[in-house]
C-alpha cells in the first residue's frame, strides 16, 4: 500500500524525505531501540514456547489417540453393547497456527469420552491443571502483536506532529509547502517502517518455522491462513498508526496526545473486552455445569415434546409388535434388549441435540455480540479473527466435539446393531452365540476415530463480520488522520 | 507548612477536570466489577442448587417408594426384604431398599461455598467446579468435571473489582502522578515555588498526600459499597478484618505506583518522556513480568498429560474387568434389567465393580496425584518468583483474603475425596451385609459441610505477599525521596 500510494502522489519525492526523516530520528532514538528490543525478545520467545509446547501437544494427542483407538479394539472379547460402554476417547488436534495463537485452547477440554447413552462435554481443561497467574495471560505471538505492537507504535508516533508542533518546526515545515497529504503519508511510512523493522523479521522466522517444519500438511490453505492472518495484523497495526497520527496533530502537546493514545489503548486492550465478555455474558446467559445436566436428565425422562420416553417406546412397541404380528416383543424377530438400547439411545439424540446446539448457540451469540462490539475496539475482531485463522477458536472446538458426537453414535449403533442379529430364540434364555459376544474383528466395524477442522472458507465465512469490522476501522482511522492533518493545516499550525 | 501545600494541591486536584473524570471512571469500574463478580457467585449457586436438587430429588423419590413399601409391609405383618439391583423393577421391594442402588446410582454434591468476600477477586474460581459430585463411582470420577462456560469469556477473564485494583488502579494513579514535577517544571512555575521556604521533598510529599488521600477516600468508600453490597457474612467481625486486609493491601499496592512516580519524576525528565517510561514500567510489572512468570511456572513444572493419564486408567481397567469379571458378567452389570435368572447374581456384580473400581483407583490415584503435586509445585513457583512484580504480589493477596486461591480449592478437595470415603463406606456397608435401608436411615445418609482453613493458614501464604509489597514500596519510596535531593530545579 505504501508503495500504491507513493506512486500516487504528486510529490513522491517529498513523501519520500518525509519518511526517511521520521524513519531515522525514531530508529536513532533511546525509545525505540528499548521497546522494539523488548518485543522482539517477547515475540521470539512466544514464538519458542508456543512452539515447543505446540509440538509437545501434538505428539501427546497423537500418540493419545492411536492408544486408545487401539484399546478399543484389544478390549478383549465381550458383549458388543458391553464394548460400546467401554467407548472410546476423541482427543483435540491442536490449531494448526496455534503455536502463534493457542486461542481459547486452554480453556476448552481435549479429551472427550465417547460412550453408550450418554453424550459427554470435552473435559480436562488445562487451564484448570495451571497456576493461577496464566490468567494473567498467555504469552504467545498473538498477545505480543495484539497487546505490545500498537504500544510500540504509539511510542514512536505520539511526538510526530505534536512534538514538531512543540519545538515550532510545524509551521516552518507547512510554510516550505510541504502539504498535509505529504506529510501524513511521510511520517505513516516512517513510522510503520520503524515498527515493521521489529516486527517483519519475527514473522519472516515464523513463517520460515512453519515452511521449514512442513505444516502445511496439517491444514486445509495453509499459506491462505498465514497471508490471511498478516493481513488482519497490519490492519490492526494500520489502524494504531493512523490513529496516532490523528492524536498527534490534534493535540495541543505530546503529553496530551501521550494520554489520549495510552488511555485508548488501554481501553481497546484491556477494559472494553472485558467489559463486553461480562455484558454477553449478561445479555446471553449460557447454563453452568449443574443446570445444564440437570435440565437434560430431566428431559430424557419426561422427553422434550411434553411426552415421557416410556411412553414414546411403549408406542413404538406395540406398533412393532403388530407389524411382525405377535403379542410378545421377545417374540419379535431381532434380540429384543438391542432394540430396545439403540430405541432408546434414538430417543435420548433428540434431547442432546436440543441441549448441546443451544449451549453452542449461546456461546457463538456471545461471541458474535462480542466481535459487533468490536465498533469500540478493534481487538476485539482482530482477536476472532486470529483464533479462527489459527485454528484455535469455537468453531474448531465445535468441530471436534460435533465429530466426537458422530463417532459415538457410529460407535453405538453398529454395536447395537451386531447384538440385536442375535438369534431371536436368545429373547429370554441366557445363552452365548456370536452375536452375544464381539471380539476384535467385530470391534473393527468401528472406524478409529479421526476428524477434519473446519476449511478456511468456513472460518472466512464465520469470520466475514468481524473481517468487516477491522477493514471499517482501517479506514476510519485513515479518514480521521487526513481530517486531523488537514486541520493542521486550515489552522496553520 | 504541610498542610498549607496539601490543602493548596487538593484544592487545584478538585479543580482539574481530569481528575474528576478519573474517579469517575474508577467508581464506575469498581461497581461494573461488583456487579460481574456478583452475577458469578450467583451462577455458581444456581449450578449448585439445580443439580442437587435433581438428584436429592431422585433420594426423595426411592425414599416416598420405600415409604409406601414400609406401610404395606407393616400393614402385612411381613418383614423388609432387601431388594437386588434391577435397573427394570417389576413387583417386590422397591430398589430403595438397597445401599448399593442408592448410593451409586444417585449422586450428592459437595459445595465449596464462597468466602465473604469472594467479589472482591474472581481467581479462578470462574473455572473450577464448586459442587462436586459424590457417590459410590470411582473417585476419579469426582474430580473430572470443568464447570461450564463460554471458552470465549474465560480466555479474556473476569472484569472483577481485583482487575480493577490491579490494572487500572495503577493507570489511574500514574495519569495523576506522572508529571508531578515535570509539568510544573515545564511551566515555570516550579523555581517559583522552591523561591519558598519549603524544600522539593516537603513539596513532593504534599503533592503525594493530596492525591493519596484523595484516592484512599475513593477507594475505601468504594471497596466499603461493594463488600456491603455483594458481600457475604457481614456480621461476622472476620469478614470485616479480611476487608481490612484487603484495604492494607490496595493501599500498599497505591503507594507503590505512587512511589515509581515520584522516582521517574525525580529523574528530571521531560512529562511525555515520564509518561513513556511509566507506561512502560506499567507493562513491564502489570503484563510481562507475570505473563513471563506463568510462563516460566508452567514450563519448568509442565501439568502431567491428561491424555497420557486417560489411556493409562483405560489399561488399568481393561486389565481389573480381565481379571475380575467375565465379559458376559460385565454386560449384565451395564444394564442389570436384562439379568435373565438369578436375582441375587446382580449384587454380586455391583460387589465386583466395586472391587474393580478399586483396582482402578489404585492404578490410577498415583498419577492423579502428580497433577496435584506439579500443580503445587507451579504455585511454589508463582510464590517465589511473586517478588518481581507487586502486580503478582497483590493478585495473589487479592485472592488468599477472597478466597479464590488455588490452596482454597485443595483444601475443599481434601474434604471431599474424605467425604467421598464416607459416602461409600455408609452405603457399601449397609450392602455388602444385604440388610435393607429404612426410611429412618434415610435421615441418616453422610451430608458434606465444608470446613473452612483456620485464618492462619491462610494469613502464612497472605503474608509473604504483603510484606513483600511493603519492603517494596519502602524501597521505592527511599530511593526516590533520595533521588530528589539530586533533581535539578533548573535548566535541563
Amino acid at each position: 500500500m505504501a508503495e500504491a500510494s507513493l506512486s500516487r502522489m504528486k510529490a513522491p519525492s517529498l513523501i519520500g524525505v518525509v519518511a526517511r526523516k521520521e524513519f531515522t530520528e525514531i530508529v536513532r532514538d533511546g525509545r525505540f531501540k528499548w521497546t522494539a528490543a523488548i518485543m522482539v525478545m517477547l515475540l521470539l520467545t512466544a514464538l519458542a514456547t508456543g512452539w515447543q509446547k505446540y509440538a509437545a501437544y501434538s505428539a501427546m494427542q497423537t500418540a493419545a489417540q492411536e492408544t486408545s483407538n487401539r484399546q478399543w479394539l484389544k478390549q478383549g472379547d465381550k458383549n458388543p453393547h458391553s464394548a460400546a460402554h467401554y467407548g472410546n476417547y476423541a482427543f483435540k488436534q491442536a490449531g494448526p497456527l496455534s503455536f502463534f495463537d493457542n486461542g481459547i485452547e486452554p480453556y476448552t477440554g481435549n479429551l472427550l469420552f465417547m460412550e453408550a447413552h450418554k453424550q459427554n462435554l470435552a473435559i480436562s481443561r488445562p487451564a484448570n491443571d495451571m497456576s493461577a497467574v496464566t490468567r494473567f495471560g498467555d504469552l504467545n505471538g498473538a498477545t505480543v502483536l495484539q497487546v505490545l505492537m500498537p504500544l510500540l507504535i504509539i511510542f514512536l508516533g505520539f511526538t510526530a506532529f505534536s512534538g514538531e508542533r512543540e519545538r515550532g518546526t510545524l509551521r516552518q515545515l507547512l510554510s516550505m509547502g510541504v502539504g498535509p497529504r505529504e506529510l501524513l503519508w511521510g511520517k505513516a511510512l516512517g513510522i510503520g517502517g520503524a515498527a515493521a523493522l521489529a516486527i517483519v523479521p519475527c514473522i519472516v522466522l515464523g513463517a520460515l518455522a512453519i515452511g521449514l517444519l512442513d505444516l502445511s500438511s496439517t491444514a486445509d490453505a495453509l499459506w491462505g491462513r498465514v497471508g490471511l492472518l498478516t493481513a488482519a495484523y497490519i490492519g490492526y497495526g494500520l489502524i494504531f498508526l493512523f490513529l496516532t497520527l490523528a492524536v498527534s496533530a490534534l493535540a495541543p502537546n505530546p503529553r496530551a496526545a501521550l494520554i489520549v493514545l495510552v488511555g485508548f489503548w488501554a481501553l481497546s486492550v484491556f477494559m472494553v473486552p472485558k467489559s463486553a465478555a461480562e455484558i454477553s455474558k449478561a445479555v446471553y446467559p449460557s447454563p453452568t455445569l449443574g443446570e445444564f445436566q440437570a435440565v437434560m436428565k430431566a428431559d430424557q425422562v419426561r422427553g422434550l415434546d411434553g411426552v415421557p420416553t416410556a411412553v414414546k417406546f411403549g408406542t413404538y412397541v406395540r406398533e412393532l409388535m403388530k407389524e411382525y404380528n405377535v403379542d410378545s416383543p421377545m417374540k419379535l424377530p431381532m434380540y429384543f434388549p438391542a432394540l430396545r438400547m439403540q430405541k432408546l439411545e434414538e430417543f435420548d439424540h433428540v434431547v442432546f441435540d436440543h441441549h448441546y446446539n443451544a449451549l453452542r448457540n449461546t456461546y457463538m451469540a456471545q461471541r458474535r455480540f462480542q466481535d459487533g462490539l468490536g465498533l469500540l475496539a478493534p481487538l476485539l475482531p482482530l482477536k476472532s479473527v486470529s483464533m479462527g485463522l489459527a485454528g484455535s477458536d469455537l468453531l474448531h472446538h465445535d468441530t471436534y466435539t460435533r465429530a466426537a458426537e458422530a463417532h459415538r453414535r457410529v460407535m453405538v449403533e453398529r454395536m447395537n446393531g451386531y447384538l440385536s442379529k442375535a438369534a431371536a430364540d436368545l429373547n429370554g434364555v441366557s445363552n452365548s452365540s456370536n452375536y452375544m459376544t464381539a471380539d476384535e474383528e467385530v470391534f473393527a466395524i468401528v472406524p478409529p476415530f479421526a476428524y477434519t477442522p473446519p476449511g478456511l472458507r468456513e472460518v472466512v465465512t464465520e469470520y466475514a463480520g468481524a473481517l468487516l469490522i477491522l477493514a471499517a476501522w482501517v479506514l476510519a482511522s485513515i479518514v480521521l488522520a487526513a481530517a486531523a492533518v488537514g486541520r493542521v493545516r486550515r489552522a496553520g499550525a | 507548612m504541610y498542610s498549607l501545600i496539601v490543602a493548596h494541591e487538593t484544592r487545584t486536584l478538585a479543580k482539574t477536570p481530569a481528575l474528576a473524570w478519573i474517579l469517575l471512571l474508577l467508581s464506575a469500574a469498581i461497581a461494573f466489577g461488583a456487579w460481574s463478580a456478583s452475577a458469578l457467585l450467583e451462577r455458581q449457586a444456581r449450578g449448585a442448587a439445580a443439580i442437587s436438587q435433581y438428584e436429592d430429588g431422585l433420594r426423595a423419590q426411592m425414599r416416598a417408594e420405600l415409604a409406601k413399601y414400609e406401610e404395606k409391609v407393616k400393614a402385612s405383618g411381613g418383614t423388609l426384604e432387601f431388594a437386588p439391583i434391577n435397573h427394570a423393577p417389576g413387583e417386590g421391594p422397591p430398589q430403595a431398599t438397597n445401599a448399593g442402588a442408592v448410593g451409586s446410582e444417585t449422586a450428592t454434591f459437595a459445595v465449596l461455598p464462597p468466602a465473604p468476600l469472594a467479589a472482591l477477586s474472581v481467581g479462578q474460581s470462574d473455572i473450577t467446579l464448586n459442587y462436586v459430585p459424590v457417590s459410590m463411582r470411582n473417585v476419579i470420577d469426582v474430580t473430572k468435571e470443568n464447570e461450564i462456560e463460554n471458552p470465549v469469556n474465560l480466555k479474556t477473564g473476569s472484569f472483577d473489582i481485583a482487575f480493577v485494583v490491579v490494572f487500572l488502579l495503577p493507570i489511574f494513579i500514574l495519569a495523576m502522578s506522572y508529571d508531578l514535577l515535570s509539568s510544573e517544571k515545564e511551566r515555570g512555575t516550579l523555581a517559583m515555588v522552591l523561591a519558598h521556604p519549603v524544600t522539593l521533598r516537603k513539596l513532593m510529599a504534599s503533592k503525594l498526600i493530596s492525591r493519596f488521600v484523595i484516592l484512599l477516600a475513593v477507594v475505601t468508600a468504594l471497596g466499603l459499597g461493594a463488600v456491603l453490597s455483594v458481600g457475604s457474612a457481614l456480621d461476622q467481625p472476620a469478614t470485616w478484618a479480611w476487608f481490612g486486609a484487603w484495604l492494607g493491601a490496595t493501599l500498599l499496592y497505591s503507594l507503590f505506583w505512587f512511589a515509581l512516580a515520584v522516582l521517574v519524576n525525580a529523574l528530571g525528565h521531560s512529562s511525555a518522556t515520564n509518561g513513556i517510561v511509566l507506561a512502560g514500567a506499567w507493562l513491564a510489572f502489570v503484563v510481562v513480568v507475570p505473563t513471563l512468570v506463568s510462563v516460566g511456572a508452567t514450563t519448568l513444572y509442565p501439568a502431567p498429560s491428561r491424555m497420557d493419564f486417560t489411556t493409562a486408567a483405560r489399561e488399568a481397567q481393561t486389565a481389573a474387568e480381565f481379571e475380575r469379571m467375565r465379559a458376559l458378567d460385565a454386560y449384565y452389570y451395564d444394564h442389570l434389567e436384562l439379568v435373565p435368572d438369578a436375582a441375587d447374581k446382580a449384587n454380586d456384580f455391583l460387589t465386583l465393580a466395586m472391587a474393580s473400581s478399586a483396582a482402578v483407583e489404585k492404578a490410577v490415584m498415583p498419577l492423579y496425584e502428580e497433577f496435584q503435586a506439579q500443580l503445587n509445585r507451579q504455585e511454589a513457583a508463582v510464590a517465589r518468583f511473586q517478588y518481581l512484580s507487586p502486580t503478582l504480589m497483590m493478585q495473589l493477596a487479592l485472592n488468599e483474603i477472597a478466597g479464590t486461591s488455588a490452596d482454597r480449592y485443595e483444601h475443599f478437595m481434601t474434604q471431599v475425596f474424605a467425604f467421598h470415603k464416607q459416602w461409600t463406606e455408609f452405603f457399601a456397608g449397609r450392602f455388602l451385609k444385604r440388610t435393607p435401608l429404612t426410611t429412618a436411615e434415610y435421615d441418616l445418609f453422610p451430608k458434606f459441610t465444608y470446613v473452612e482453613e483456620p485464618a492462619g493458614a491462610v494469613m502464612a501464604r497472605l503474608l509473604p505477599s504483603l510484606l513483600g509489597l511493603l519492603a517494596v514500596v519502602g524501597g521505592v519510596t527511599v530511593f526516590a525521596f533520595a533521588a530528589l535531593r539530586k533533581y535539578r530545579v533548573a535548566g535541563r
